[in-house]
């Protein structure tokens, strides 16, 4: 089997979410003695790539950018040592908290921006839904994120997305993070009331400003 | 039909399972069997689809859906599971010819078919809009109260008790509720109107005991209480303590499922299978009067194409099967004052009415800018909804195309149109000459292209 092959066959295993496929790709490959970068690179960033394309049109849906970015963090599992030893690390993008905000229980928006800030190369750390302020700004601090992003749908729990704010300068550490925020009641202009960093109407937008964010 | 609190034992007892795993190992692969044995396709060509067999298919596939998959209880991370017997002995013992409202303002939400020539139940009053002050939301409530068409009110959402911006779950979250039934059994009031039904109690309440203390300054018997099903089909203990409060009460519950278009169920053919299978949980968990489904595009919210048609085909499979009346909810991407505002609730009211449901106007400009809300869009499309009654299926599909057609091409990039403050006399709560002439702009069109008749003249225009 050539080596074009191989990356075909690793992109359509990411591209239909099949981790199981996925890994058997990812072994394939390298006992056929391709590298974990190329692997990476020219097998599953494609597909990665293409699962984002498709879903902007409205092609495929939560569920196909869910399934793509679990058979990436799996292959990564697998792929991640080869790189160190190859001293090679692959360097994440930057690292994301995301959480629905205290008080909402909406997660649908929040998992579709969080599985495509996977597919663009950010670390993610989900903290599901009904997050307090201070539960955003303690993981950020303990994983060192670059980005914070808090969704809200409800007209009465986006004042939560302020207090994660206020919360950042009482600990004196507003400036050290991006602070990106989304969901059905926001705007540009509530973003820009509370001093946020940005506002995501769509996924799109908010993967846009978190990869301006780290540039 | 199962006792509540055999649901509740099922929530607290039945198999547990991450909420993962649910998504991803049985909602899904569930959901994708029964759309590929059914046949399920989503036909752009045909918003408003006239095909008794596809709606059977996809009542069809939900119940296989609903039996094989559950609900998820988010508290316990427990599925909650029913047979298809207990499926099927719920929607034969569901309330019936229930009466929503009292007195001369009291209404029945009647079960309706598709073509049905019955008039639809309208419900509107500016349901969720964000407004800044307790007037604008006395003339908005009124305003809409005072049309002879309108049958229920949808309450706007208040932003801020004097002044302090109203957070959920905090004492101003309780205040807002209150406050918010006080005012619209004002506005009520001075309509004239006292009887009438509030479909959706407290827009500015979102947790359990927000919804509780405003019934105590309300009439619980006759004000329903909006009880969600969380995406997708989840609940938690938030709504089912809703459901325990509004039974104790006997408070009338207005079931309500959001299907997002773009989520977990997928394109518009896994939007309308779980919408359909949504229609037995809203009577077997949220004890439901009435489904309140509002199909929703994750970016395009309920007036895109695909949007339109999981609405209109999962409207069709429910009211041809189910006994639970239906009352479709949607939103309009664009503002008050915008020929694109009406042209967005007219398309998704003329299908859900000819598919056999009622209509409930809530939000325009996306329910996000604030004081973007206006009484004029939903007094007309009540007289939209009264005149497609009976239409046949086919020619509302053509409408609906033609509509479609019309603003499609501004759904990423809607006008956000004016606000109430812009739009309206602030002193009557009456429309400025501008909106006023729009509206007959507007009507004029329908009649001219799509030969719709108006029968029944508004309060001022």
């Amino acid at each position: 089997m050539s080596n074009e092959s191989t990356y075909k066959r690793l992109s359509a295993a990411i591209i239909a979410g099949d981790k199981d496929k996925l890994l058997a790709a990812v072994e394939d490959a390298l006992r056929e003695g391709v590298t974990a970068s190329e692997i990476i690179e020219r097998g599953m960033s494609p597909g990665m790539k293409e699962v984002g394309e498709r879903f902007a049109r409205y092609e495929i849906y939560l569920p196909e950018m869910m399934m793509a970015a679990e058979a990436w963090e799996q292959a990564m599992k697998v792929l991640e040592p080869k790189l160190l030893a190859a001293g090679a690390e692959r360097k994440k993008v930057g690292r994301v908290v995301i959480g629905t905000v205290k008080g909402d229980i909406h997660s649908i928006g929040k998992n579709i921006v969080a599985a495509m800030l996977k597919m663009s190369g950010f670390e993610v750390f989900d903290l599901g839904v009904e997050v307090a302020a201070s539960a955003f700004v303690m993981k950020a601090e303990e994983v060192g994120a670059d980005i914070l992003a808090a969704s809200a749908l409800m007209s009465t729990t986006t004042p939560q997305q302020k207090e994660i704010i206020e919360h950042l300068k009482a600990r004196g550490v507003r400036d050290k993070y991006c602070v990106l925020v989304g969901g059905g009641s926001t705007s540009q202009e509530w973003a820009n009331s509370i001093g946020a960093d940005g506002y995501g109407r769509t996924a799109g937008d908010a993967v846009a400003l978190a990869l301006k964010a780290v540039s | 039909m199962l006792s509540f609190s055999t649901v509740v034992e099922r929530a607290l007892n039945g198999p547990i399972c991450s909420e993962r795993d649910f998504e991803l190992e049985v909602f899904v692969p569930n959901l994708r069997k029964v759309i590929e044995k059914y046949g399920i396709k989503y036909e752009p060509q045909n918003p408003v689809p006239a095909d008794n067999d596809l709606a059977d298919r996809v009542w069809a596939a939900a119940m296989e859906f609903l039996c094989e998959t559950g609900v998820y209880c988010l508290d316990t991370e427990r599925l909650i599971l029913f047979t298809r017997d207990e499926i099927e002995g719920a929607l034969e013992t569901g309330p019936r010819g229930v009466v929503f409202g009292e007195g001369k303002d009291a209404r029945v939400i009647p079960r309706r078919w598709p073509e049905d020539k019955t008039p639809p139940f309208c419900s509107g009053g500016g349901g969720g809009c964000l407004v800044s002050s307790e007037w604008i939301y006395l003339n908005l409530v009124k305003a809409y109260a005072e049309d002879h068409l309108s049958d229920g009110i949808t309450t706007p959402s208040l932003t801020n008790v004097d002044g302090q911006q109203i957070i959920a779950g905090s004492p101003l979250g309780v205040e807002g509720a209150i406050r918010s039934l006080i005012l619209t059994r004002e506005a009520l009031r001075r309509a004239g109107r006292p009887g009438m039904p509030i479909v959706n109690v407290i827009a500015t309440g979102v947790k359990c005991q927000e919804h509780i203390a405003a019934q105590r300054f309300g009439t619980p018997a006759t004000d329903h209480i909006e009880v969600g099903t969380v995406h997708e089909m989840k609940v938690d203990f938030d709504s089912l303590n809703k459901v325990a409060y509004s039974l104790a009460v006997g408070s009338l519950i207005f079931a309500e499922n959001g299907v997002i278009l773009g989520g977990l169920s997928g394109g518009p053919a896994g939007t309308a299978v779980v919408t359909a299978a949504y229609n037995p949980v809203d009577l077997l968990i949220l004890r439901g009067a009435v489904q309140h489904p509002f199909p929703t595009h994750f970016e395009l919210l309920t007036s895109s194409r695909d949007a339109i048609w999981a609405r209109n085909v999962a409207t069709q499979a429910v009211t041809r099967h189910s006994p639970l009346p239906v009352v479709n909810l949607g939103y309009t991407l664009a503002g008050p004052m915008t020929k694109m505002g009406f042209y967005e609730f007219s398309a998704w009211v003329i299908g859900a009415v000819v598919s056999g449901s009622s209509i409930e106007i809530v939000s325009q400009a996306k329910g996000v800018a604030l004081d973007h809300c206006s009484s004029a869009e939903p007094i007309f499309i009540n007289r939209v909804a009264h005149a497609v009654a009976g239409m046949s299926r086919k020619e509302a599909n053509k409408i609906v195309v033609a509509l479609l057609e019309k603003y499609e091409g501004q759904l990423r990039n809607p006008p956000t149109g004016q606000r109430y403050q812009e739009c309206y006399d602030m002193a009557t709560g009456k429309p400025n000459k501008e909106l006023i002439e729009l509206y007959r702009e507007v009507r004029q069109e329908m009649t001219d292209q799509f030969g719709l008749r108006f029968q029944h003249a508004s309060p001022y225009l």
